[in-house]
């Protein structure tokens, strides 16, 4: 068998997104994907033994990466904390309800009876950006900014405020694109309570 | 109190639907076969029922909808201090929402929802049920425990807040087994404090007297 290259690894990726995409994740089969890109099937099982693992890895290429460069580009020196957490918020949502984050999210839940993906997606999308978002808190509560408490708690806090408005509609489908302003006026109110909620007095 | 006929009817509607739903799927479940599984008529079932989408959404919102029933008479502010008030029901909606099963409801919702159609139906039984918290935190507002501002989004505020320690990890199946009592109980204090942190009346000797009795 050929040495694996990564140009292969990252086309497999790419026609492996646009089958998910086009008919989800229960449907989309191995030949399917092995059809786009030729080659044998063993091929592709030598780089991704299972198509939750290939799932996966999609997933994560396209909203990992951003969702912690979000989540990393929160600076703790920072004068404005408001005005931190409102761009961080703005970055965050954006990133979450693409609507190929959506996607992701509603397999993630749907198939996680079924398999592992509910798993690999929390950790390595959700429990990742809690930790940077804590640790940024921390700081925070540090420099006097916020009153002490168990900064994973308040980060968790924090996302589950930001995706007050959003979330429910969302999974259930009653709003299927969310545009900017809609996350510009959520993030506002989030950030609003949670500073009140958190900040010292 | 007597039962009508037409309710019992209507209950095995619907607990048939739901053992059928749950185990096949939204679109492998017909209402024929519904209806055969029941007994009676197809137009008894439609005349419970109008539609399949109806019938999904009302099944398996039964259960969190009569439990809701029960947990809400905690939100009475004229009676229980609104903290007290809060941390009871937050609990116990807790506790509900993390069993197993309402878990695996939610899931199939999740899963259906978009696809069928039948999100909409959904959004407005939550809607109704939230109404009933807004409620109560405008009547906080009103009374001056809790400062002013939109009711309806501070309970969506609120509820995210309570779910957030638990409902991500137990709905992608991180997590094995429902959390007890005791951890149900701290979460939702720690969502309670800091919300009534957040609408804590602005007057200082308000929010003093606020936090002293915390």
């Amino acid at each position: 068998m050929k040495a694996k290259t990564e140009a292969k690894r990252l086309a497999i990726l790419e026609a492996a997104g646009e089958v998910f995409r086009e008919v989800g994740f229960e449907r989309a089969s191995m030949s399917d994907i092995r059809a786009r890109i030729g080659g044998s099937k063993a091929t592709l099982y030598n780089y991704f033994p299972s198509k939750e693992k290939l799932f996966f890895e999609v997933m994560h290429q396209a909203k990992t990466h951003e969702l912690e460069e979000a989540a990393g580009s929160l600076n703790a020196e920072a004068e404005d904390l408001k005005q931190e957490l409102l761009r961080f918020g703005q970055k965050f949502l954006t990133v979450l309800y693409s609507p190929e984050a959506i996607a992701v999210r509603h397999l993630a839940i749907a198939e996680s009876r079924r398999s592992d993906s509910g798993k690999l997606s929390f950790e390595h999308a959700v429990v990742p950006v809690e930790k940077r978002v804590a640790e940024f808190l921390k700081k925070a509560i540090k420099r006097g900014q916020l009153r002490t408490a168990d900064a994973k708690i308040v980060a968790i806090h924090l996302l589950s405020l930001l995706e007050s408005e959003l979330l429910q509609r969302v999974l259930l489908g009653v709003l299927d694109s969310v545009k900017p302003e809609v996350i510009n006026g959520a993030v506002r109110r989030a950030v609003e309570v949670f500073l009140s909620g958190y900040q010292r007095r | 109190m007597q039962v009508k006929k037409s309710d019992i009817k209507r209950q095995a509607i619907l607990e048939t639907a739901y053992r059928l739903f749950r185990t096949q799927g939204f679109d492998k479940t017909s209402m024929a076969e519904i209806t055969a599984q029941v007994g009676g008529s197809k137009a008894t079932v439609y005349s419970h029922f109008p539609s399949k989408e109806e019938l999904f959404v009302e099944c398996m919102m039964a259960a969190l909808e009569n439990y809701m029933a029960g947990t809400l008479r905690h939100l009475d502010s004229s009676r229980t201090e609104p903290r007290i008030a809060l941390l009871n029901f937050g609990g116990s909606v807790l506790n509900f929402i993390c069993s197993p099963e309402q878990l695996e409801v939610r899931r199939l919702i999740i899963a259906e929802a978009a696809r069928s159609g039948t999100g909409k139906l959904f959004f407005d039984k939550i809607t109704a049920l939230r109404a009933q918290l807004s409620a109560f935190l405008a009547a906080c507002m009103a009374s001056g425990s809790l400062r002013r501002a939109d009711p309806e989004l501070a309970a969506e505020q609120l509820g995210a807040m309570l779910e957030a320690e638990m409902l991500e990890p137990l709905l992608l199946q991180v997590r094995e087994g429902s959390p007890d009592e005791r951890e149900t109980a701290r979460a939702a204090r720690r969502a309670v404090d800091a919300f009534l942190r957040a609408y804590a009346p602005s007057s200082p000797h308000a929010l003093r007297r606020e936090l002293a009795t915390h």
